[in-house]
């Protein structure tokens, strides 16, 4: 019905440099996980990858997402979003992991 | 739960330790609870697995601080600004239909207790205050699991070396994201039907001087709350959008259920874009620079998802028990986070006055709550997760573009007399309710929103 009004530019940060924006301590290995491969195998659906506002969680070739873990912002969507109950989430060791400023 | 155990409290096992209590999570439900109990004379610990307290912590953006300022000296609190106006828009691909109110009362303090906070600052400030109390805070460190005994909680395992660590009493507050208390059973998983996530961007505008105050039309430390709903905030999604004022930056974001983020068409990322995007959001908001992205889960069950509060020898507090108001009008849950903390210390003191452990001696805390407002909120609400999921479609598609239908016919120019205007606003509203009495069925069912 309405007409599209005038709406000024918004220039949004690429994922990457949306990112850059948190301090990350590498806490070496990931916190992340899938309890059974053979499950994502079957999975059609990518609930993780879907829901995940970081782009940890991606697609690959051999059917088990790969984990960018190192992108994590710790906000445990991907635990929720599994139907399949298939995500390891620990807490990244010892204060590791991302850092908030403001929050 | 096992309140027999209460009784040979005293016996065993061994209690010859340090700390009267360890609260697990400096975040506000934590730092109410360990600054309440070491106001009371426990030797508290309090463990925080980020490099500081609030910087694991994401929210929206506004502190609700009625208990806050009770429990502590307030003055030199991080506020960032006094809620001014709070306006609720409604949008649909391209309108906005909107509702502000700034009352005049708002301008004097407390302000209604409605403040921007970041919490990086604010949680780090307020465990500062249970510290001056007493506490003990240890930060870098996570808690991994709780040690029982007998069936009761008797400490907690952290990631430190030799690191077990025994009290009598054990405050979980570790938020949404309860990995502990739920690896303990003391809690279920949430269905993703009850958890939303949230993206937020914290934004500051580098070009020119005085952008938040002309843009939102502020003076000195008042500040602003919108929230959004409607297609044009999340799409399709059950939830909304939101922007608050900081004092020199704004913080913006999407919060929407993960069943229907996994269902959309876009990621978390694109929504918050779009969002930024609409019209009527997009001059708020352009020439901005991003300090800051993060995100986060909130527990949205509301009452019925609330946990048993109480276990030998520990009580779950704040977003780890669920506690969060969304009802679409109030957005909630600093301050119950806080009040759940208070409580729990509270129980916890008279429980340690009287040497007793058991979850019985501890129900001093649900029962507090349950006369709280945290409880009564949540209960009074609890009806319209439901009725609103059945709604969706009316009240985020439909309602949002009848409204600004509506408005667009009630105010048109041209030569028609206004009675037919008004006739044609009436019926863009009637026919996307059904009817008289469709408006009167929806009005019957979400009264209780606002009487």
């Amino acid at each position: 019905m309405s007409a599209q009004p005038k709406t000024p530019q918004v220039d949004n940060d690429s994922m990457e440099d949306r990112l850059y924006t948190v301090k990350y301590n590498d806490p070496g290995d990931s916190h992340l996980d899938v309890k059974v491969s053979d499950i994502c195998m079957q999975c059609d659906s990518y609930d993780c990858v879907r829901v995940c506002p970081a782009n940890v969680w991606r697609e690959s070739e051999e059917g088990v997402p790969h984990i960018a873990y190192e992108n994590c912002l710790e906000c445990s969507s991907c635990r929720y979003a599994c139907s399949h109950d298939n995500v390891v989430w620990t807490y990244p060791e010892t204060g590791a992991g991302v850092t908030f400023k403001h929050g | 739960m096992t309140p027999q155990l209460d009784g040979d409290a005293v016996a065993e096992p061994n209690y010859d330790d340090e700390f009267d209590a360890i609260v697990v999570g400096a975040g506000l439900a934590g730092s109410a609870a360990a600054l309440t109990m070491a106001n009371r004379g426990l030797e508290v610990l309090m463990i925080e697995r980020g490099s500081s307290p609030g910087a694991k912590n994401v929210f929206g953006g506004v502190c609700y601080t009625p208990t806050i300022r009770e429990l502590t000296d307030f003055d030199g609190a991080p506020l960032e600004r006094y809620v001014a106006e709070r306006r609720f828009g409604m949008l649909s691909k391209s309108d906005e239909t909107a509702v502000s109110i700034s009352p005049g009362e708002w301008h004097e303090e407390p302000h209604n207790d409605s403040y921007t906070v970041l919490r990086g600052e604010f949680d780090e400030w307020f465990a500062e205050q249970a510290v001056e109390e007493g506490t003990t805070l240890v930060t870098s460190t996570t808690v991994t699991g709780l040690v029982r005994e007998n069936g009761r909680i008797v400490g907690v395992e952290t990631d430190r070396p030799d690191g077990t660590i025994r009290a009598p009493y054990v405050v979980l507050a570790e938020g949404g994201n309860s990995l502990v208390s739920e690896s303990a059973d003391l809690k279920a998983t949430e269905n993703r039907e009850n958890v939303a996530v949230g993206v937020k961007e914290v934004l500051e505008f580098p070009q020119r001087d005085a952008v938040i105050e002309d843009r939102f039309r502020l003076t000195d430390d008042a500040g602003v709350s919108y929230h959004y709903f409607g297609e044009g905030a999340v799409g399709d999604a059950f939830g909304g959008g939101f922007i608050y004022t900081n004092d020199d930056t704004i913080s913006v974001g999407v919060a929407y259920r993960i069943e229907d983020a996994v269902a959309a068409d876009q990621s978390p990322e694109e929504t918050l874009n779009a969002f930024k995007s609409h019209p009527a959001v997009a001059p708020l908001v352009r020439d901005a620079r991003t300090v800051e992205y993060s995100a986060k889960t909130i527990p949205e069950g509301g009452a019925e998802s609330i946990p048993d509060l109480v276990h030998d020898g520990a009580a779950i507090v704040g977003d780890a028990a669920g506690l969060v108001l969304n009802n679409g009008v109030h957005l909630e849950g600093t301050n119950m986070a806080v009040e759940s903390g208070y409580h729990a210390g509270n129980a916890i003191a008279r429980a340690a006055d009287q040497g007793r452990v058991g979850a019985d001696a501890l129900q001093a805390y649900p029962d507090a709550l349950e006369r709280s407002f945290v409880v009564q909120n949540l209960e009074r609400y609890a009806w319209m997760m439901d009725a609103v999921e059945a709604d969706r479609d009316l009240l985020f598609e439909d309602l949002p573009r009848a409204f600004a239908d509506a408005g667009t016919e009630y105010f048109r120019m041209d030569r028609t007399p206004k009675e037919a205007h008004a006739e044609n606003a009436k019926r863009a509203v009637l026919d996307a309710v059904g009817g008289w009495t469709g408006a009167a069925k929806l009005a019957l069912r979400y009264r209780k929103v606002v009487t």
